[in-house]
């Protein structure tokens, strides 16, 4: 384990200490409950006149507080099948499960408030926003959730639990950088970051290593384990390496837009 | 909270939201400074169309009269009462003015108004006009000692002794030159010509060896020069011989004609130009004005001159008469087309001259009846209440308010004034589809920057507001910028027009095409806040369909967006 990793396990435990919900998370020894679920989900895309399926009824269950990696080649699905569980896209059929609660057919805003508190998500190209700093960067889950004066009002605390974040992912030095200051390594933990910072219970993650080297990934892939294990986070990652996967609770093929067994 | 975060971070780094602030900031001060410009030349020429019209007139057709005019006044106030609060008559009659200068007599076409001088001050703006102080506080047609203005130079009654002992000076020269030449006539009376000769010949080949000191006199670029004394004991002699020379022109062949009525004349009657004035005049002052390249007034006359005032009898056949006149001082309303019109004398004696007096009653016929109405009276009521109780098929006679009289005018200016807003609105139009170009082009710019707000949450309508907030500030940032611009142009606009005047050496506000000698502003702060409000809400505008397409992105393709 590398350093930075040692002073995230560091970090991640004393983060732990703030999260309010979880007293509330089942203990490890508990018979796994299923966090996510998908029934008969089914999705096409347009291409003019054409229809493209996409998934032609995939199943799954992730079960909570685990690592679970989606892996398939390109164009298998699962990209999809992500955006599909974070609610950034409708299916045309089938259900999706959150907690024993359909989320596939609730309102936008609901399902705002789930893709902003409940689920943190990581992307392939990090997607930071470039005007605002790493700190900042970080603090917009936060200005989403609050209004003006409630942003306001909390700004200390949410501050200070921003700049614990990055120090846990070991950018507490780089808190005032532009994302394009930063390498493509620190990018990425920046948006990790930016995932934690609502204390979220399932963390998406589309290919975060996909665009880092091999050093940059694994240690990316290290945090993440660190933080499933001290967090007590579900982990969802999609991979077209089914080397990632090798670490994962759970892995999931998917081939041609269905599970393959 | 993202959202002033994001507006403002892209408002600071994105060069073309500058060039959008600008071309508001230029609209706004663009309208700011043409309304203030123009409501201020309006209100002020409507102030002195009003001032020299009075509010309504009531008047006889060109060179026809109003008779009785005091029996019509009396109706006239018994009409509308408490609406009245003065009411002047006056004779309006084109004439010509005659005056001397620099020995030559100019001719010239006026507008010849007399006034009633204890009212007419009172129903128009006539007495601020006027170039004398004492004569502006208390009016008459007076010719003042002095106090005139400097620019005119010597004025008044010191300029008129001034001019008259000078006159008599040059004619007390002539007569003794005469008698001069008389004397030396009848020394020599057989060889006239041949004295004269030679005398010019010594004048031409040397100085005259002696001359009296007195006789030396400069006046205007001439030169008197006198006859060389001969020799002073033949003169002495002749004189002896020919015995008084006084009065000769009289006593020539020993026999006054008027000595009978001479005698009856007490010297203290006579007309004394030292002491006495004819009737006063007041004339515009461009109509004997003359500016130099420079800019410099020049006076053809000034007040203490004598002027002659031609112009024809009322009545079936009208008859030329003619009327000698003492300029008393200047009109200047800085409405040049009054200023080079209007002379004002006393209305009794314009009524003598032009025959209005009537004979049977000494009741005098005037021209036009001024009314002056009483504050926040209704003008055009009064008019239709005049014009049904004088109505023109009986009375012959013209009723209006200064409105009426200067509709034409009026009108084109509020024309002008309308289509030069819609003009400059378009400008603001334009700058309003600046943004919303700019604004199309940040959201592309930004799509991928949307889907990730989408992802992390944003709402639909959070995402709007940050495009809806940018043009908000872009509006206002520009607009306020633009107020301060052009209420600058504004209070500094004389300067600035002084200052394009010396680069370009042409005048840009030309009293003689405009009215005033200054560029009039009238800042209405309704305006202010209406352009203030107007460009906000089209810069606003430009932002709203920016702000809808980046609200309606999916995430998911503007997350795949490169």
């Amino acid at each position: 384990m590398s350093k930075f990793s040692m002073a995230a396990q560091q970090a991640a435990s004393n983060a732990q200490s703030n999260a309010q919900s979880d007293a509330s998370r089942p203990p490890l020894s508990v018979v796994r409950k299923t966090a996510m679920a998908t029934h008969g989900l089914k999705k096409s895309y347009h291409k003019g006149k054409l229809e493209v399926p996409v998934l032609k009824g995939v199943d799954i269950e992730i079960e909570e507080a685990r690592f679970t990696t989606i892996v398939g080649q390109s164009g298998s699905g699962k990209s999809t099948l992500l955006h599909l569980l974070a609610t950034l896209d409708a299916p045309d059929d089938g259900e999706i499960h959150y907690n024993d609660q359909r989320i596939d057919n609730l309102p936008a805003r609901k399902k705002e408030t789930l893709r902003n508190q409940e689920f943190g998500l990581i992307f392939q190209f990090y997607h930071l926003l470039p005007e605002l700093t790493t700190l900042e960067n970080v603090l917009v889950p936060r200005m989403v959730q609050d209004g003006v004066f409630r942003y306001l009002g909390n700004r200390r605390k949410y501050r200070q639990t921003a700049t614990e974040i990055l120090e846990l992912v070991g950018l507490g030095h780089r808190l005032t950088h532009k994302p394009s200051e930063l390498s493509g390594g620190e990018m990425q933990r920046t948006a990790i970051a930016r995932a934690l910072i609502s204390n979220p219970r399932v963390l998406l993650a589309d290919e975060p290593t996909g665009n880092l080297d091999e050093e940059n990934g694994s240690e990316v892939m290290n945090t993440l384990q660190l933080l499933r294990r001290e967090k007590n986070l579900t982990i969802v990652m999609v991979t077209h390496d089914a080397g990632m996967a090798r670490d994962s609770d759970q892995i999931i093929r998917l081939v041609n837009g269905k599970v393959a067994s | 909270m993202y959202k002033f975060l994001l507006s403002w971070r892209y408002l600071r780094t994105r060069f073309i939201a500058l060039a959008s602030i600008i071309s508001v900031t230029l609209g706004v001060a663009t309208l700011i400074v043409v309304n203030s410009v123009m409501s201020g030349f309006v209100d002020e020429m409507k102030t002195r169309l009003h001032g020299a019209l009075s509010d309504i007139e009531m008047s006889a057709s060109l060179l026809s009269e109003i008779n009785y005019p005091d029996y019509n006044v009396e109706i006239i106030r018994e009409l509308l009462k408490d609406d009245v609060e003065e009411v002047t008559c006056v004779v309006r009659t084109p004439a010509l003015l005659a005056y001397k200068f620099a020995d030559r007599t100019l001719t010239q076409q006026i507008m010849l108004v007399g006034i009633d001088d204890k009212t007419f001050g009172k129903v128009t703006d006539f007495n601020p006009y006027l170039q004398h102080e004492r004569k502006r506080q208390q009016f008459s047609f007076d010719l003042e000692e002095s106090g005139y203005p400097d620019t005119m130079g010597i004025s008044g009654w010191a300029y008129r002794r001034q001019k008259e002992s000078h006159k008599r000076e040059l004619e007390r020269l002539y007569q003794e030159q005469s008698n001069r030449a008389v004397q030396l006539q009848s020394q020599f009376p057989q060889s006239s010509t041949e004295i004269a000769q030679t005398s010019y010949l010594q004048e031409t080949t040397a100085p005259p060896a002696e001359t009296d000191k007195d006789v030396q006199l400069t006046d205007g670029g001439f030169q008197l020069v006198p006859l060389p004394t001969r020799k002073a004991g033949d003169i002495e002699q002749a004189m002896k011989n020919r015995g008084s020379i006084e009065n000769d022109d009289f006593k020539l062949d020993g026999h006054d004609p008027h000595a009978h009525l001479r005698a009856k004349i007490n010297p203290e009657d006579m007309f004394d130009p030292m002491k006495d004035q004819y009737t006063g005049i007041i004339l515009g002052k461009a109509i004997v004005t003359r500016k130099d390249y420079e800019g410099k007034e020049h006076f053809l006359i000034r007040p203490g001159d004598d002027v002659q005032i031609m112009l024809t009898t009322v009545g079936d056949q009208p008859k030329p008469v003619s009327d000698v006149c003492t300029l008393v001082d200047f009109y200047s309303s800085n409405m040049h087309e009054y200023d080079s019109q209007f002379a004002f004398m006393p209305l009794s004696e314009l009524q003598r001259t032009r025959g209005m007096i009537d004979p049977m009653t000494q009741q005098g016929s005037v021209s036009t009846i001024q009314i002056k109405l009483a504050e926040g009276a209704d003008l055009n009521a009064c008019r239709d209440q005049l014009m049904a109780r004088f109505p023109h098929e009986k009375y012959f006679c013209e009723i209006r308010t200064w409105q009426d009289t200067q509709r034409p005018l009026l009108s084109a200016v509020n024309m002008e004034l309308t289509i030069l807003n819609i003009l400059l609105f378009l400008i603001i139009a334009v700058a309003g589809f600046g943004i919303l170009a700019t604004f199309f082009m940040i959201v592309v710019e930004k799509t991928r920057d949307i889907g990730i707000l989408k992802a992390l949450g944003a709402p639909s309508h959070g995402v709007m507001s940050i495009f809806l907030g940018y043009g908000v500030c872009l509006g206002a940032v520009g607009t306020g910028a633009g107020i301060l611009l052009g209420l600058l142009f504004v209070s500094y606009i004389n300067q600035i027009a002084a200052f394009v005047q010396t680069i370009t050496g042409r005048e840009i506000f030309d009293p003689t095409i405009y009215y005033f000698s200054e560029i009039p502003t009238i800042v209405s702060p309704l305006m202010v806040v209406g352009v203030a409000l107007g460009a906000i809400a089209i810069a606003v505008m430009a932002s709203v369909l920016p702000a809808l397409r980046a609200a309606r992105l999916h995430p998911v393709e503007a997350l795949r967006y490169e």
